[in-house]
């Protein structure tokens, strides 16, 4: 339910399109995004730090090295190299529009709450995230000062 | 009496009937130049989970489709309207009308885009004959006989993606940004992000900026998916200094 009634873009074509209001999308900018200022007070932000995960990910790690390599083996692309770029391109528009991910290189949720769902799920169609990485939470727990 | 804050809206603006957090109705504290969009909260601890946010969200929805809000992050909580007006609007006073001119009419948009994990692999064992080799080398052998060459190989294709991600993340900004007024590019959330960025978009170029977006996922269809976002309130185009 979007507000902005006369600004919604047209829902078509190749682009997925989403107003505002879902949670995914919503933490993005809403905790880190915006106008502060130094001095307010913070009531007890309770279960905040509950909302975030840092979900940035280290690309150069072994693991993430092991999961790339595995992910590679497991195209099928034929027995030896020896396919020709041609078929190789036919079979890129073949699959791509419905090729389904394999869950190696699985995106970290942006937030934890998997059952919010909907939004989350922007990325891909399936995104179950068997491997998921590691992400560390980043406390957002924030020290309650009294402005002066 | 605490008092939460949501965003700043113009003078003149009326607040939006939803509910604020907490149930109390949103309320205005109004300023020379400036409002501040607020509602009451109860003493004491007050619960900040998920609904909370939405709530945020959903008031500067509501503020934006009434005119030019500058909003604040989740979490700012004032000590009552005196203190809004005191600290907020009047120290910062100066800096919050400038913005709520120069950002009158403008919306942010936020444009993500993801490879389809085959695809993009299946390039990357095509383009690069040592990657292709590797992955020659590794198949059919042990997880542990081929342990180091599988690291190489996964460090190659990691090398490759990255690579690819530069430039097709540079090539969907160029295209995009002569639509906009301003860019913000964000950190890939994980591997196979091309990029995550928000746009501060004229509303009158709203429908243009949508119809060279789609253009955009159309040559890149079955390759990269396109996510639009918005529009919402500037989040990443508004900035408070430390005032006077």
């Amino acid at each position: 339910m979007s507000a902005l009634a006369g600004n919604r873009f047209p829902r078509s074509g190749y682009v997925t399109r989403s107003s505002s209001s879902g949670l995914a999308d919503v933490l993005d900018v809403l905790l880190d995004k915006g106008l502060v200022i130094d001095i307010f007070l913070r009531v007890s932000l309770v279960g905040i730090e509950l909302l975030t995960v840092d979900a940035r990910i280290v690309i150069a790690s072994v693991d993430t090295y092991l999961r790339f390599a595995e992910a590679v083996n497991r195209l099928d692309i034929g027995e030896s190299s020896s396919e020709g770029l041609p078929d190789l391109i036919e079979d890129m528009t073949q699959n791509g529009a419905q090729s389904k991910t394999k869950g190696v290189l699985e995106g970290a949720k942006e937030s934890l709450f998997g059952s919010s769902g909907d939004d989350d799920n922007d990325d891909d169609g399936d995104s179950s995230s068997r491997s998921k990485p590691r992400s560390s939470s980043r406390s957002r727990s924030r020290s309650s000062s009294r402005g002066r | 009496m605490a008092t939460y804050v949501y965003g700043i809206v113009e003078s003149t603006a009326r607040a939006p009937k939803a509910r604020g957090i907490g149930g109390a109705p949103l309320a205005m504290v109004a300023g020379d130049g400036a409002a501040a969009l607020v509602s009451d909260l109860p003493d004491g601890d007050v619960r900040m989970g998920r609904d909370e946010v939405l709530m945020h969200a959903e008031v500067l929805d509501q503020a934006l489709a009434q005119g030019t809000v500058l909003p604040m992050r989740f979490g700012v909580v004032m000590d009552g309207s005196d203190d809004v007006r005191r600290q907020l609007l009047e120290r910062h006073g100066e800096d919050l009308r400038n913005q709520l001119a120069d950002l009158a009419g403008k919306v942010e948009v936020n444009v993500r885009a993801v490879y389809e994990e085959d695809v993009v692999l299946r390039e990357v064992v095509s383009e690069d004959p040592e990657i292709a080799r590797l992955r020659e080398a590794v198949r059919g052998r042990s997880e542990d006989a081929a342990y180091y060459e599988r690291i190489r190989l996964g460090e190659l294709v990691a090398q490759a993606i990255e690579a690819k991600r530069e430039r097709d993340a540079q090539a969907i900004i160029d295209v995009l940004a002569p639509e906009t007024l301003a860019v913000d590019v964000g950190a890939p959330a994980h591997e196979r992000v091309v990029l995550s960025v928000s746009f501060l978009v004229d509303r009158e170029r709203l429908e243009k900026f949508d119809e060279v977006l789609e253009a955009v996922a159309r040559d890149q269809v079955g390759r990269i998916r396109f996510k639009l976002t918005g529009p919402r309130a500037p989040h990443s185009f508004v900035e408070l200094g430390r005032g006077p």
